[in-house]
C-alpha cells in the first residue's frame, strides 16, 4: 500500500509542476452587460453570472447590470442563474472589452418544456453526481430530505416518516456493516451536519449494529431549492466522509411571497418565505438580498392515536451581497451569512385513556450558522480566495417520565466506583451511591442532555488558467473542524426515586479537532471542436487530535483521481444519431472520523448482587451490590474508517435517448468494531436464606456490608441483641471488558447504475425514464471473538466458568452476501400549455438475493452439518450450503475460570463425550452455537419480484398558485412474494410502501 | 372531506337499509319442491341422522345413560344425548363438522375413575353418519393443581396490570395424607397456547408418541420433605413471596409462613429478576430450587395462557434431567428438556380468551384434553371445579357444603367466561369444615373454570 501511495504522490507532483509551468496569458478584458427577463424584458436583479473556465463571477445590481474585470481573452463557458429562472449556459469567446452583453432568463415554471421531475445527471462532473431541483422536490412533495433517495437510480419509496430518525446512506443497503449512513456527508448551504460529537448515535455491539448518520428530520423541506448527490468520488475538498456527499441548497435570491400548505394523513406543513431586495444606498451601493423563511411541520406516527408526534418549527434568515466599491472596485467581495434555527422534536405521550402520565420527549432543536466570503482577485497567480465558517449547535435533550410500581423497597445504584454498596435511605444532599427506593407507585423523570456543537472554518484559494486548448484549475485549502459536546449526559429530576444510572458527563470529554489540508488540480484539454479530456487529481491530509485524551494524533491521507473523456456533445452533433459520448473513471480514498460514541462508549457497570434480605412485615428489603466498572480499553492506535472507491461511467445520447451508466466498487476498511474480553472476578454471596430466621427481628435489623469482602453483618437497631455475621458463599464468575478497535475484515460493495431517458414523445408530451441499479454486498467477519454465556450455570451450580473463542463471534452465521436488481419506470407527461405534469413511477424489485455465510478467513467451513438435530456429536463432512440442514458452530478454543490457557474445543468436547465426563460435556455443550430450529439458515434467499406504483400530479394555476397531489402504492398492492429460503409466501407490504397520499398548495404573490 | 365521508357513509347505510327492507328473505316452510323457477327460495337444509359409538380400549363402552355432547364447529349449536345400553347415541343434525365429548365417572378399588374423551373431527355428510368416541380411563390423582393465579391484577391507579404475584396451589384430593416431596413443576412449550407451535406436524404433537413432553425454562423441586394432609393444600408463590397488597390492593398476600417459594436457594446467579423476593416469615425449608433449562432471568410463566404441569420424580433425577444436554430438544426456538409423560401427575391447559381461535392444545390427550379460557390483568385465576357427586357423597360433609357459588365468571349474555357448574362454593364449604373433592378428568375444560378473584384474595 505504501508503494501505491508513493506512486500516486509522484504522479501528483509531476502533474502539478507541469500545470504550474503553463504559459500564462496576460491579456485580459472587461465584460459588462445586463440580465433581463426573457418574457418581460425587465432586469433580473441579483442574478449571478459565472465564467466557468476562469472561475470569475459577478452579481447583477438592481438594474440587472454586471461587470467582470480582468477576464482572460478566449472562450469561456458563461453560466447565468437566478432564483426562479432557468439557468442559462452559453459558450462565449471574449477578445476585447464588451459592454453590451445581454442575457435573457426564462422564468422557471411548467410552461417550459424542460421541466423535469427526476434526478438529473450533472453532465459536467467527472464523477457520478446528480441534482434534484425544486420542480422535482415539489412534485413528489418531499417532507424529509431523506426521501430523495427514491429519486436516485433504482431508488425505492419508503413510508414517509418524521417520528423516527431518517438518514441517507449512499450506495448501501439496510442492516449492513460499515455504517454507510454515518459515512455520508450531508451539508446544508455548506454547513456540515455532523454526528461526530454525539455520544448516543452508536448501536455498536461487537461488529453488529452501526454508527448512525446525521438525521435529516430537522431540515426544513419547503425552503430547499435543490439537492446535489455525489455518489462517486468527490473532490478532496470534502473530508470526514466515506460514502458520498449530499449537498442541500436553500433558496437564496429575490422572490415573491411564497406560501405552502401541505397535508397528508400523518403530516401537515405550512411555510412562508420571501426574498427581499434591500435596495440601493448612495454610499454603499447595493444593499443585498435578505431571504426569510419560516416553516411549521407536524407529523404523527398514527393518525388515529396522535400521541406520538414530531414538530419542526424552523426560521431561517440569510443575507447576501456583493461589494465592489472603493478598494473592492476591481476585486469584488461576495458575502453570504445565514442563520437557521429549529425548535421541535419528538413528543411521545401516553394515550389519555391509559391513565398514565408517562411521556418521552426528544428535543431536536438546532441552530445552524454559516458565513461565506468569496473574494474575486483575478490575479495572474490567484483567482479567488474563499473563507467559510460554519457552526451547528444542537439541543437533543431527552426526557422520559416512567411509572414504577414497587411492592418492596428496592435499590438504585449511582456509584461509579468499584466496591461493595448496600442501600440506605435517601437524604437530600447526602450520599447517593446506593439509594433505598420506596415501595409504592411513583413517577420519575430521567433526562439525557446531549448538546453537540460542530464548527468548521475553511480557507481555500483557486487559480484558473487557460492556455490554448488547456484550461487548468488549481484548488488549495485548509480546514479546521471541531466537535464538542456541552451536554451533561444522563440525570434525574428527582434522585429520591431515580432508577440506577451513572453520571456520564459528555461535556467533560475534550473536543475533537481535525485539521485538513488539500490540493487539487483540475486539468481540461479541449480536443477539436467539442471533445475534451478532464483530469482531476487531488490529495487530502487529515490530522485528528483530541487533546488530553488517550488518543494521539491520527493522520490519514486521501488521494482521489477522476478522469473523463468527452468525445461528443449535443452542441455540435444535434443532427447525428450519436449525439453525445463520454467515459469516465474515478478512484479515491475517503476517511471518516469517528464519533464520540465510538471513541468514548458510555461506561457500563457490572452490578453484581451480593446480598438480598428477606422482606420484613413492611416489605422493607435491603440489597447489597458489588459495583465493578466495566473496563474500557481506549485504543490509541485506532485508525479511522475509510472507503476505497473505484468507479467507471459512461454517458451517451443515441438519437435523443440519453443513457448513463456507472459501475462502482467500494471497499470499507478499518471499520469500527467493539471487542469483548473477559476478566475473572470473585466475591462473597449472601442470600435471603442466610438471614431468614435470625434472632434479631426483621424489623429491627440493620444490614451493613464489609467494603473489603462483602460480608453482611446484621445488627439490632434496638441494641438488645448482638450483631451477627451472615454466612456467605464464595462465588467466582467472569465479567466482560471491551475495547474499540478496527475491523480487519473489509466490507465489499459493488454495483451498476443505469439511467435511460428516452427521447421525448412530442405528440404525447411524454417522457419515459428507466433507471435502476444492480447492487452487491459481501461481508464476512473472521476475527477471533470471546463469549461467555453469562445466563448459563455450570454443572456444579456455579456461574458459568468457561469462555469460548469463536471465529467471527458466537452466532451461527458470520457473514452475509446480498445482490439485488431494482429498476424503476417513470412516465412523465408534461403539458406546458396547461402547465401540468403528471407522472407515474413503477418501482420494481426484479431480483433480491441474500445468503448467510459461515466461513473462516481462508474460506474453509466454520459450521458443521449435523444429522440429528438433538445430537451435537452427529456432525458430518457436508457443507452448510449444500441444502437444508441443521448446524452446530463450535468455538475454536475455550478457557476456564481456573485455567485461562486456550485449549482446542473440539478435542475436549469429543473426549468428554467419550470419557463420559458428563459435567464437562454438559458445560462445553453450552458453548456450542446450534441452529436446530430452522434448517434453512444457509439457503440462498431469493425473493420473487414485487412492484409498487406511485402517482404524482402538479398543476400550476397561472403564476399565482400550484397544486400537487401524490399517491404512493396507489394500487394498494398487497400481492404475495415468495421466499426460496423459507418456502413461504408473504405479503409484499413488508417490502413496499403502504398506500399513502398527500396534497400541497403553493401560493405566490408580491 | 369529513363531510363528504359522512355523506357517503349515510348514503351507503341508507342503500343497505333499503335493500334489507325491500327484499326480505322468503320464509322457508314445508311443501313440495317448487322445482325450477324464477325464485326458488333458499335451499332446504339437509338433516342427517348420525350415530356416535363410545369405545374404550377398542371395545364398545356399553354403559347406558352417559351424556354425550355434540358441538358444531362454530361453537354455536350444541346437542346432548344419552347413551343406550350399548354405549351409543344418535342425533339428527345438519351437515357440518362437530366435536363430541363425554365423561363417565365411576370407582374401582376405592379410587375415583373417570372415562373421558373427545372426538373433534365428526364430519357429518351424505354417507358419513357413523362415528366413534374413544374414552380414556383416568385414575384420579391424589395431588392435583387446585388453582393457578398467573394473569395479574389492576394497579391502584388503573394504569395497568401488576403481574409479580403469581401462585399455584396443590391440593390433596384424598382422605389420606399425601407426600409431595417429589412433586416437581414445569411448563409446556410454547409458553403461550396461541403462539406458533413448532411441535405440531399435520395437526399432531410430535412428542405425543415419543413418551415425553417439553419442560420449558426450568423444572422446580422442593428442597425438604413436604406432606399435605387430607383434603388440604399448599401454596407456592412463584415470584414474590411477599404481601403484594401493601402496594396493590387488588393483589394477594403471599407472605404466610406456611407458603412455599420458587426461588434458587443456593445462589442468585440465575433467575436474577427483581421480582424474586421473599418474606422473612417463610422458612428456608420452604424455598424451592431449580436448574435452568434455557436462558432467561425468570421462570417463563405466561401471563396469558400457560400450560403448567406437575410431575413426580426425586429431586436428583429432576436435577440430572435438567442438566443433561443429550436430553434436550430444540425443535422449537427455545431449548426444552424432555420430561417423561408417565411422570406427569396433573396439568392445566389455559387458553387466552382473546386468542381462542389461534390457540392449540399442547398436552397429549393422555395427559390433558380441553382447556380453560382466561382473561388476563383482571385478578382472575383458574380454579378447579368441585366433583359434586363425590363431594356430596362424603358423609362428613352433611350440612357443611355451601352452594350458590358466585365466584365464577360465566356471562350468560355473551357466553363468555366459565363457572363451576356444581354450584358448590368450595372455599366457603372448606371454611365451614367440609371436605372437597375436586374434579379430575384430565380435561381442563371440565376440571377448571375462571374464578373472578384469586381464592387467596
Amino acid at each position: 500500500m505504501k508503494l501505491k501511495y508513493c506512486g500516486m504522490k509522484k504522479t501528483l507532483t509531476i502533474l502539478f509542476c507541469l500545470l504550474f509551468c503553463l504559459k500564462t496569458v496576460a491579456q485580459t478584458v472587461t465584460i459588462s452587460g445586463v440580465i433581463v427577463d426573457k418574457a418581460t424584458g425587465d432586469p433580473v436583479d441579483f442574478s449571478t453570472i459565472q465564467l466557468e473556465a476562469t472561475e470569475q463571477w459577478a452579481v447583477a445590481d438592481m438594474n440587472g447590470k454586471f461587470v467582470i474585470k480582468n477576464v482572460p481573452v478566449g472562450k469561456n463557458r458563461v453560466k447565468v442563474s437566478c432564483l426562479g429562472y432557468v439557468e442559462l449556459v452559453k459558450i462565449v469567446e471574449f477578445s476585447k472589452d464588451v459592454t453590451n452583453l445581454k442575457f435573457s432568463l426564462q422564468a422557471d415554471n411548467l410552461t417550459l418544456e424542460g421541466a423535469v421531475v427526476t434526478a438529473q445527471e450533472n453532465a459536467n462532473s467527472a464523477t457520478t453526481s446528480r441534482t434534484i431541483d425544486k420542480t422535482a422536490l415539489d412534485h413528489v412533495q418531499v417532507m424529509n430530505v431523506a426521501d430523495i433517495s427514491a429519486l436516485l437510480p433504482g431508488g425505492a419509496t419508503k413510508d414517509p416518516s418524521l417520528t423516527s430518525d431518517q438518514q441517507i446512506a449512499i450506495r448501501a443497503g439496510s442492516g449492513e456493516s460499515g455504517s454507510a449512513a454515518f459515512g455520508t456527508a450531508i451539508e446544508v448551504d455548506g454547513v456540515r451536519l455532523s454526528n461526530n460529537a454525539s455520544f448516543t448515535n452508536s448501536s455498536l455491539s461487537g461488529r453488529s449494529g452501526s454508527v448512525a448518520g446525521a438525521s435529516t428530520n430537522n431540515i426544513a423541506s419547503s425552503n430547499i431549492e435543490s439537492v446535489e448527490v455525489i455518489t462517486g468520488v468527490p473532490s478532496v475538498e470534502y473530508g470526514d466522509m466515506s460514502s458520498g456527499v449530499v449537498k442541500i441548497n436553500t433558496r437564496k435570491g429575490k422572490t415573491p411571497w411564497s406560501v405552502t400548505m401541505s397535508t397528508s394523513p400523518k403530516t401537515k406543513q405550512v411555510s412562508l418565505s420571501k426574498g427581499f431586495g434591500l435596495g440601493v444606498s448612495d454610499r454603499l451601493g447595493n444593499l443585498g438580498v435578505l431571504n426569510v423563511s419560516a416553516e411549521y411541520t407536524r407529523s404523527v406516527s398514527e393518525p388515529m392515536s396522535p400521541y406520538t408526534s414530531y414538530d419542526r418549527k424552523q426560521l431561517s434568515v440569510s443575507y447576501s451581497n456583493m461589494y465592489n466599491r472603493g478598494a473592492l472596485h476591481d476585486t469584488p467581495l461576495h458575502l453570504t451569512i445565514g442563520v437557521a434555527g429549529n425548535l421541535g422534536g419528538l413528543d411521545n405521550r401516553s394515550d389519555p385513556d391509559k391513565m398514565l402520565e408517562t411521556f418521552l420527549t426528544h428535543r431536536d432543536n438546532a441552530l445552524r450558522a454559516n458565513l461565506n466570503l468569496n473574494w474575486l482577485l483575478s490575479k495572474s497567480w490567484i483567482t479567488n480566495v474563499e473563507l467559510n465558517a460554519s457552526a451547528v449547535y444542537s439541543d437533543k435533550l431527552q426526557r422520559e417520565n416512567s411509572l414504577y410500581t414497587k411492592t418492596t423497597t428496592t435499590m438504585a445504584l449511582h456509584s461509579a466506583e468499584q466496591g461493595y454498596y448496600i442501600n440506605s435511605d435517601y437524604t437530600p444532599g447526602g450520599n447517593t451511591d446506593a439509594v433505598l427506593l420506596p415501595k409504592g407507585t411513583f413517577y420519575n423523570i430521567m433526562a439525557l442532555d446531549d448538546r453537540p456543537l460542530s464548527t468548521k472554518v475553511t480557507l481555500k484559494a483557486n487559480w484558473a488558467k487557460t492556455a490554448g486548448n488547456i484550461n487548468n484549475k488549481v484548488k488549495v485549502g485548509v480546514d479546521w473542524s471541531t466537535d464538542k459536546n456541552f451536554g451533561v449526559g444522563e440525570y434525574t429530576e428527582d434522585m429520591s426515586t431515580a432508577p440506577s444510572y451513572r453520571e456520564w458527563r459528555f461535556c467533560d470529554v475534550p473536543a475533537m479537532h481535525n485539521i485538513g489540508a488539500y490540493l487539487e488540480d483540475n486539468f481540461m484539454l479541449n480536443i477539436g471542436r467539442d471533445a475534451h479530456l478532464n483530469l482531476i487529481a487531488g490529495v487530502r491530509n487529515d490530522n485528528t487530535v483530541i487533546p488530553g485524551s488517550a488518543y494521539g494524533v491520527t493522520s490519514s491521507l486521501s488521494p482521489r483521481f477522476n478522469a473523463k473523456y468527452t468525445a461528443f456533445t449535443p452542441r455540435t452533433r444535434s443532427r447525428e444519431f450519436l449525439k453525445e459520448f463520454s467515459v469516465r473513471a474515478s478512484w479515491g480514498v475517503a476517511v471518516k472520523q469517528p464519533s464520540f460514541a465510538v471513541l468514548y462508549p458510555t461506561p457500563s457497570y457490572f452490578d453484581i448482587g451480593v446480598f438480598k434480605s428477606t422482606a420484613d412485615a413492611n416489605n422493607m428489603v435491603y440489597e447489597a451490590y458489588y459495583v465493578m466498572p466495566r473496563t474500557i480499553n481506549y485504543n490509541p492506535a485506532l485508525r479511522w474508517q475509510r472507503n476505497r472507491q473505484a468507479e467507471v461511467g459512461m454517458e451517451m445520447n443515441l438519437g435523443g435517448n440519453r443513457i448513463s451508466l456507472a459501475a462502482f466498487r467500494t471497499l470499507t476498511v478499518d471499520g469500527y468494531n467493539r471487542y469483548t474480553d473477559y476478566e475473572r472476578f470473585g466475591y462473597n454471596l449472601t442470600t435471603e436464606a442466610s438471614v431468614q430466621g435470625l434472632a434479631i427481628p426483621a424489623e429491627d435489623r440493620v444490614y451493613s456490608v464489609s467494603p473489603v469482602d462483602g460480608t453482611i453483618t446484621v445488627s439490632d437497631r434496638t441494641g438488645r441483641l448482638a450483631s451477627v455475621v451472615a454466612p456467605n458463599t464464595p462465588t467466582k464468575q467472569f465479567v466482560s471488558s471491551y475495547s474499540e478497535d478496527n475491523d480487519d475484515n473489509p466490507v465489499k460493495r459493488y454495483g451498476l447504475e443505469w439511467v435511460i431517458d428516452f427521447k421525448r414523445i412530442k405528440s404525447l408530451n411524454t417522457e419515459i425514464r428507466v433507471d435502476g441499479t444492480y447492487y452487491g454486498y459481501k461481508s464476512v467477519y473472521t476475527d477471533m471473538v470471546a463469549y461467555c454465556p453469562a445466563t448459563s450455570k455450570s454443572a456444579d451450580g456455579s456461574p458459568f466458568k468457561y469462555v469460548g473463542w469463536y471465529v467471527g463471534g458466537n452466532s451461527t452465521t458470520n457473514g452475509t452476501q446480498t445482490r439485488s436488481v431494482k429498476t424503476n419506470l417513470t412516465v412523465t407527461t408534461h403539458i406546458p400549455k396547461v402547465r401540468m405534469i403528471v407522472s407515474m413511477k413503477l418501482e420494481a424489485s426484479l431480483y433480491r438475493y441474500s445468503q448467510n455465510l459461515s466461513e473462516k478467513a481462508d474460506g474453509s467451513a466454520r459450521s458443521m452439518v449435523i444429522t440429528d438435530k438433538n445430537n451435537n456429536m452427529s456432525f458430518t463432512d457436508g457443507s452448510v450450503y449444500d441444502g437444508p440442514c441443521y448446524t452446530v458452530t463450535w468455538p475454536e478454543y475455550y478457557s476456564s475460570y481456573d485455567d485461562p490457557t486456550l485449549r482446542p474445543f473440539g478435542e475436549a468436547l469429543i473426549a468428554a463425550s467419550k470419557d463420559a465426563d458428563k459435567s464437562l460435556y454438559n458445560d462445553l455443550a453450552d458453548l456450542i452455537v446450534d441452529n436446530k430450529t430452522y434448517n434453512y439458515t444457509f439457503i440462498a434467499d431469493k425473493i420473487s419480484p414485487y412492484f409498487s406504483a406511485n402517482f404524482s400530479v402538479t398543476k400550476e394555476i397561472g403564476n399565482l398558485a400550484s397544486i400537487s397531489f401524490y399517491a404512493n402504492n396507489f394500487f394498494n398492492n398487497y400481492a404475495q412474494v415468495y421466499s426460496t429460503k423459507t418456502g413461504n409466501w408473504s405479503s409484499a407490504s413488508g417490502y413496499i410502501p403502504k398506500f399513502y397520499y398527500g396534497l400541497t398548495l403553493r401560493l405566490k404573490f408580491n | 372531506m369529513k363531510k363528504l365521508f359522512k355523506f357517503m357513509a349515510i348514503a351507503a347505510i341508507a342503500v343497505f337499509a333499503t335493500a334489507c327492507f325491500e327484499e326480505p328473505e322468503p320464509e322457508p316452510g314445508p311443501g313440495p319442491d317448487p322445482g325450477p323457477g324464477p325464485d326458488p327460495g333458499p335451499t332446504p337444509v339437509a338433516i342427517f341422522g348420525i350415530n356416535v359409538q363410545l369405545k374404550s380400549e377398542g371395545a364398545n363402552f356399553a354403559v347406558e345413560g352417559i351424556k354425550v355432547t355434540l358441538t358444531d364447529d362454530a361453537g354455536i349449536a350444541s346437542y346432548d344425548a344419552t347413551t343406550d345400553a350399548n354405549g351409543s347415541v344418535t342425533y339428527q343434525v345438519p351437515a357440518g363438522t362437530y366435536s363430541a365429548s363425554a365423561t363417565y365417572k365411576t370407582a374401582e378399588d376405592g379410587k375415583r375413575i373417570a372415562f373421558n374423551g373427545a372426538n373433534n373431527n365428526i364430519a357429518v355428510a351424505e354417507g358419513s353418519t357413523s362415528f366413534t368416541l374413544d374414552l380414556k380411563k383416568v385414575v384420579s390423582q391424589q395431588i392435583i393443581i387446585k388453582e393457578l393465579y398467573f394473569g395479574g391484577c389492576q394497579k391502584n391507579d388503573a394504569s395497568g396490570a401488576y403481574r409479580d404475584d403469581a401462585y399455584v396451589i396443590l391440593y390433596n384430593n384424598s382422605e389420606y395424607e399425601a407426600d409431595a416431596t417429589d412433586i416437581v413443576f414445569s411448563l409446556i412449550m410454547p409458553s403461550n397456547a396461541h403462539a406458533a407451535n413448532k411441535y405440531i406436524t399435520d395437526g399432531k404433537l410430535m412428542y405425543e408418541d415419543l413418551g415425553w413432553i417439553p419442560a420449558y425454562s426450568a423444572i422446580w423441586w422442593f428442597t425438604s420433605e413436604v406432606k399435605i394432609p387430607a383434603y388440604s393444600q399448599i401454596v407456592i408463590a412463584i415470584f414474590g413471596a411477599i404481601d403484594h397488597t401493601q402496594t396493590v390492593t387488588a393483589s394477594v398476600d403471599l407472605s404466610k409462613p406456611e407458603y412455599f417459594w420458587m426461588s434458587n436457594t443456593e445462589i442468585m446467579t440465575v433467575f436474577k429478576n427483581a421480582k424474586y423476593k421473599t418474606s422473612e416469615a417463610i422458612p428456608t425449608n420452604h424455598y424451592m430450587t431449580t436448574f435452568p433449562v434455557s436462558a432467561g432471568n425468570a421462570w417463563v410463566l405466561s401471563v396469558n395462557s400457560p400450560g403448567l404441569y406437575i410431575g413426580k420424580m426425586p429431586k436428583a433425577e429432576a436435577d440430572a434431567l435438567s442438566q443433561d444436554k443429550d436430553n434436550y430438544d430444540k425443535t422449537a426456538t427455545l431449548t426444552v428438556a424432555k420430561f417423561p409423560q408417565d411422570k406427569v401427575v396433573d396439568a392445566v391447559e389455559v387458553f387466552d380468551a382473546g386468542n381462542l381461535a389461534k390457540s392449540l392444545f399442547r398436552f397429549p390427550s393422555s395427559i390433558n384434553t380441553g382447556y380453560v379460557a382466561h382473561t388476563g390483568d383482571q385478578g382472575h385465576s383458574v380454579y378447579r371445579n368441585v366433583d359434586k357427586e363425590a363431594t356430596e357423597a362424603l358423609p362428613e360433609n352433611a350440612g357443611k357444603l355451601v352452594y350458590m357459588y358466585a365466584m365464577g365468571t360465566y356471562n350468560v349474555l355473551n357466553g363468555t367466561g366459565s363457572t363451576d357448574e356444581s354450584g358448590i362454593d368450595a372455599e366457603a364449604s372448606m371454611a365451614n369444615g367440609a371436605h372437597i373433592i375436586y374434579s379430575d378428568t384430565n380435561d381442563s375444560g371440565k376440571d377448571f373454570h375462571q374464578r373472578v378473584q384469586a381464592s387467596l384474595k
